[in-house]
């Protein structure tokens, strides 16, 4: 087990740096830090000279990423531009933030879409089965912005106009104590897991119902089990076990921070103050994200196959 | 990053790949003299309910988009500043803007973009992934090696990076968009390919074919296309959902299409700061992507259906059918209450 | 109930499955018992009807299935007792050994394991320690070497004839009056499927437990069974003891089938296979269903629909000329 892991990140890592040399030429080749100085040299030469130093703007592009690089090595991430403080601590606190609401978002969906799933190919042609089919597909097609601005629109001014209530917030962090912070967070936690319900269910159904007509679910059922133990000891344990990468894939997701939802709610989070480096070309903080979300993903793409190894006897890591 | 994340592929067959056999269609007739593939697929195609629905709901909605707006009097950037933000009439069907332009046939050229945008991106995702893919499947070791790490390494760069990188130079006109977005979605399709090209050549009844004789072409053509081609249709169509959104998702944050042109994305974009209080302006363009993107989704299950040669033979028809008849059993079994009995499946 | 009381007793059952193209017959009128400690044997190829008659008494088959008929089980109504009621006989008083052993055993939990779930769901006193020693012993019974290491083993570290034995000992774990082994070898190398059957046969005996084994192969059944019962396109075509169906059959069937199986002693110049392939249940032939392969047929074959006629003790044929088989069948043709 050990030397697998070691060995899937000794993989990643090399891929980790290679995707970031390419980010990294990639975003220097089309924003350029100067542009706001360029309109008043030589008059600020003093600011122009600042950020030709920080970024290596002197050095030819493709090798730019290596002084990167080498301040990372010695630990270094540099220091945002854009929010003027250290990119460690940006990522600490919006990556908290983000946690907030990837969290609850997380739970929200594993729960609901196991639950969807079990029910779905439990009655299968159902009433039921139908309704969760045909809202999945409207939830598979609904770009997140749409959801987003729906849900904040129904809970902002419809729910307020018709009876005069606001149970939730609608955008930013303002909460102090855990209630106030419960109300800020649902609606975006909300909105983020519908997406995921939308997919994980479907797939969830169809591995349910793969799973309850195989042989040994028949054999449960003659041994004279009764039809819960059947479904949720024998067919569950076997139906989770393509779910678990499922989610697993898709919390690393959540964890990197979501540009739209946390946009429109106003969610101080990884995602949103992406835009904002991005737009102002602060390159630090942007390959301190990039390099966020890789960790992530590579992270959790390991946790995913250990779990598979956990989860199924007859896969052996190695 | 969560929700600009390359949208999954809906795909319920990936649970539990069965092997392959194209011998299967013959089997499904019993008695009945064995149909041509490509008849059979199309019988399957026609029965698939949803399958119609989405075909029949893109017809329109290209019609809409292509033709509909030669039934209005306004054209696409004519702005009429005293008719600003209207709501729908009978002279603007979906309202005006805020400089006053008609939101049907924006919504129309809108629709146009994406649509054009979508099959664009999933011609060229399909072509380089089918490309890579194949060859590394054929090829195996080194080739196989390099584009497994390509695949990696798209993988791990986050879309929303590259997308708002690139879209931001080249997104201005829609070849560069579409360039853009299928360099991140053609790992999928690779991986589809590799896979069955793999399977293909691990299959017995191929190298019972190949010892009965059979040419190079004649397996090409009778095992490995109604394999792959099946697979690329439904490829491109699901792929084109996938694109709509994702372009509609990165035009709503301001990186991909830029004026004068407009998409659906754009429109929901400039309408969201009126949201409060006037939300159908938000909701029209939504609408029509959730539309396009259902009715591909639709489209793009019922091929995979038709032309999957593995597809399953009992469906939900006969599953229906049989509660029904369970049902009629049950009441007939009430009724006479004699000594036969009816016991209905456990 | 008395001792002389058949055990099972299966009254006109009929199984249907409701497809798209219409209901499939796939048991049709189906009546036989089964004694106490007994082995029957039933025979017939694949589709025949065979295993959906033994899943239609444990009430297993698929939602799409309609069953019509009366089965009596030591005194209890199978078909119509409650769902619990049939959980309580499932497993303990009937228990069923399936096909293929490789996917019959949840691959998940460990062989030891899901014994001792068959045991204790029926006897919930059972602690959890004696059902695991008894497990040991039901492993060792059914010859699974070391069976204290091999109980906490997984599915798949067990090989085909292993996991065999390993379901044969789930099924007699909890002392059932009925087995019922569906096609328990098919799925099995040659060589293991010998010791599979000795092994089978040793705990019937030791449980006195009856057994109804359903097979394609006349051959295994030769050396095994008390009876035997032979199906064709869902319906019985003939019932008999062992030696009835093997030396005086009254069946063209039962007889094509003698014909295609090879013969030990090698007496045989060669073997004949049935031309032809089982007809289509959704759309049966005219008249009797083996007509158009039969070497017997005659144009009334295709009119008259042939029921089961008694052709001596407790030997039942179903065909128009079942008499005239009996005589000197050759002259028949």
């Amino acid at each position: 087990m050990f030397a697998y892991v070691t060995r899937r990140v000794l993989i990643a890592v090399p891929m980790l740096l290679v995707a970031m040399y390419l980010v990294h030429v990639g975003v220097s080749a089309t924003v350029d830090p100067r542009s706001e100085f360029y309109v008043c040299l030589p008059r600020c030469q003093e600011g122009f000279d600042r950020i030709t130093e920080q970024y290596n703007l002197d050095t030819n592009i493709f090798l730019r990423p290596f002084g990167y690089f080498s301040e990372l090595a010695r630990g270094n991430l540099g220091d945002s531009s854009s929010i003027g403080e250290p990119v460690w601590d940006t990522l600490k606190t919006r990556g908290w933030n983000t946690a907030m609401i990837a969290i609850p978002a997380f739970l929200i969906g594993a729960i609901l879409s196991l639950l969807l799933s079990v029910y779905s190919a439990r009655r299968q042609y159902s009433i039921g089965d139908y309704t969760f089919t045909g809202l999945s597909f409207i939830g598979f097609a609904m770009p997140s912005f749409v959801m987003a601005l729906l849900l904040q629109h129904i809970f902002a001014v419809k729910l307020e106009q018709l009876f005069g209530i606001k149970p939730f917030n609608t955008g930013r962090k303002t909460g102090e104590n855990f209630l106030q912070l419960a109300r800020d967070v649902t609606l975006p936690a909300v909105s983020l897991a519908i997406l995921g319900i939308a997919a994980d269910s479907r797939f969830g159904r169809a591995s349910m119902l793969e799973t309850l007509n195989q042989d040994y679910i028949r054999t449960a059922r003659a041994k004279g089990l009764k039809e819960g133990k059947v479904v949720w000891k024998h067919a569950l344990r076997n139906a989770l076990i393509p779910l678990v990468t499922l989610w697993a894939l898709g919390f690393s997701a959540l964890l990197g921070g979501s540009v739209v939802t946390e946009s429109i709610f106003s969610w101080p989070g990884i995602g949103q103050v992406f835009l904002r480096a991005l737009g102002d070309a602060d390159l630090d903080l942007l390959m301190a994200i990039v390099m966020f979300g890789g960790v992530l993903t590579v992270t959790f793409n390991l946790i995913a196959d250990v779990l598979y190894g956990v989860l199924d006897p007859r896969i052996r890591l190695g | 990053m969560a929700d600009t994340q390359i949208p999954p592929v809906l795909d319920e067959d990936v649970v539990a790949p069965q092997p392959g056999g194209a011998t299967t269609a013959e089997v499904e007739g019993l008695s009945d003299k064995p149909k041509s593939f490509g008849r059979l697929a199309w019988e399957r195609f026609l029965g698939h309910r949803m399958a119609l629905v989405g075909a029949a709901g893109l017809l329109l909605l290209i019609a809409l988009f292509w033709i509909g707006p030669y039934f209005s009097e306004f054209s696409f950037d004519e702005r009429n500043v005293r008719d600003r933000k209207l709501g729908p009439s009978t002279e603007h069907w979906f309202g005006t803007d805020e400089i006053g332009r008609d939101l049907f046939v924006r919504t129309a050229q809108g629709g146009r973009y994406s649509l054009q945008i979508g099959a664009l991106a999933a011609l060229i995702a399909t072509g380089a992934g089918t490309l890579l893919g194949a060859l590394a499947g054929y090829f195996g070791k080194t080739v196989d090696a390099l584009v497994s790490q390509l695949i990696n390494l798209t993988l791990i760069v986050p879309a929303i990076i590259v997308l708002s990188v690139f879209a931001n130079k080249w997104g201005a006109d829609a070849l560069g968009l579409a360039l853009v977005l299928a360099a991140l979605l053609w790992t999928r399709i690779a991986r589809v390919v590799r896979g069955v090209i793999l399977q293909i050549k691990e299959q017995e009844y191929i190298m019972a074919a190949r010892a009965a004789g059979a040419t190079h072409k004649r397996i090409l053509a009778r095992h490995l296309l109604p394999n792959v081609v099946g697979a690329i249709a439904v490829e491109i169509t699901l792929l084109i959902g996938s694109v709509i959104v994702l372009e509609s998702t990165l035009s709503f944050l301001g990186l991909g299409v830029k004026p004068p042109n407009a998409s659906l994305g754009t429109l929901v974009a400039q309408a969201k700061g009126d949201i409060d209080s006037d939300p159908i302006r938000v909701l029209t363009p939504g609408i029509f992507i959730v539309l396009i993107v259902l009715c591909v989704n639709f489209l793009g299950d019922g091929l995979r259906d038709a032309l999957d040669p593995r597809a399953k033979v009992d469906d939900g028809g006969a599953g229906k059918a049989a509660k029904k008849a369970a049902k009629a059993a049950r009441k007939d079994a009430k009724k006479m209450k004699s000594s036969g009995t009816v016991v209905v499946g456990a | 109930m008395n001792d002389e009381s058949p055990l099972l007793t299966v009254d006109n059952l009929s199984v249907g499955f409701v497809t798209k193209g219409g209901i499939v017959q796939a048991a049709t009128e189906i009546s036989f018992e089964i004694r106490r400690g007994e082995v029957l044997a039933v025979v017939g190829e694949s589709g025949s009807g065979k295993s959906v008659t033994a899943l239609a008494l444990m009430r297993l088959h698929p939602g799409n299935a309609i069953t019509t008929g009366d089965v009596d089980f030591d005194g209890r109504d199978l078909l119509n007792m409650s769902d619990a009621e049939m959980r309580s006989v499932r497993g303990s008083d009937i228990a069923m050994i399936f096909q293929d052993p490789m996917t019959a055993m949840n691959p998940v939990f460990t062989v030891g394991s899901q014994i001792v779930e068959t045991i204790r769901v029926h006897d919930s006193s059972v602690s959890k320690q004696d059902a695991w020693s008894k497990t040991v012993d039901l492993l060792q019974l059914v010859g699974v070497p070391e069976p204290k290491r091999r109980a906490s083993q997984y599915p798949h570290e067990y090989s085909g004839g292993m996991r065999q034995r390993a379901m044969i000992a789930m099924a007699i774990a909890n002392d059932p009056k009925l087995l019922i082994a569906d096609e328990p070898t098919t799925a099995l190398d040659v060589t293991v499927q010998a010791q599979v059957m000795e092994v089978l046969h040793e705990v019937q005996a030791q449980t006195g437990s009856a057994m109804m084994l359903i097979t394609h192969d006349l051959g295994l059944v030769a050396g095994s069974a008390d009876r035997v019962q032979v199906m064709y396109a869902s319906r019985l075509m003939e019932t008999g003891t062992i030696n009835q169906i093997f030396y005086e059959s009254q069946n063209p069937y039962t007889m094509a089938l003698l014909e295609s199986i090879p013969d030990v002693d090698g007496l045989k110049d060669r073997l004949e296979p049935i031309p032809g392939n089982p007809p289509s249940l959704l759309n049966p032939p005219s008249g009797c269903a083996f007509r158009p392969r039969c070497n017997y047929a005659q144009p009334i074959c295709a009119v008259d629909k042939p029921v089961l006629v008694s052709v001596g003790v407790e030997h039942e044929s179903r065909c128009l000329r079942a008499h005239e088989l009996g005589a000197d069948t050759e002259a028949l043709v």
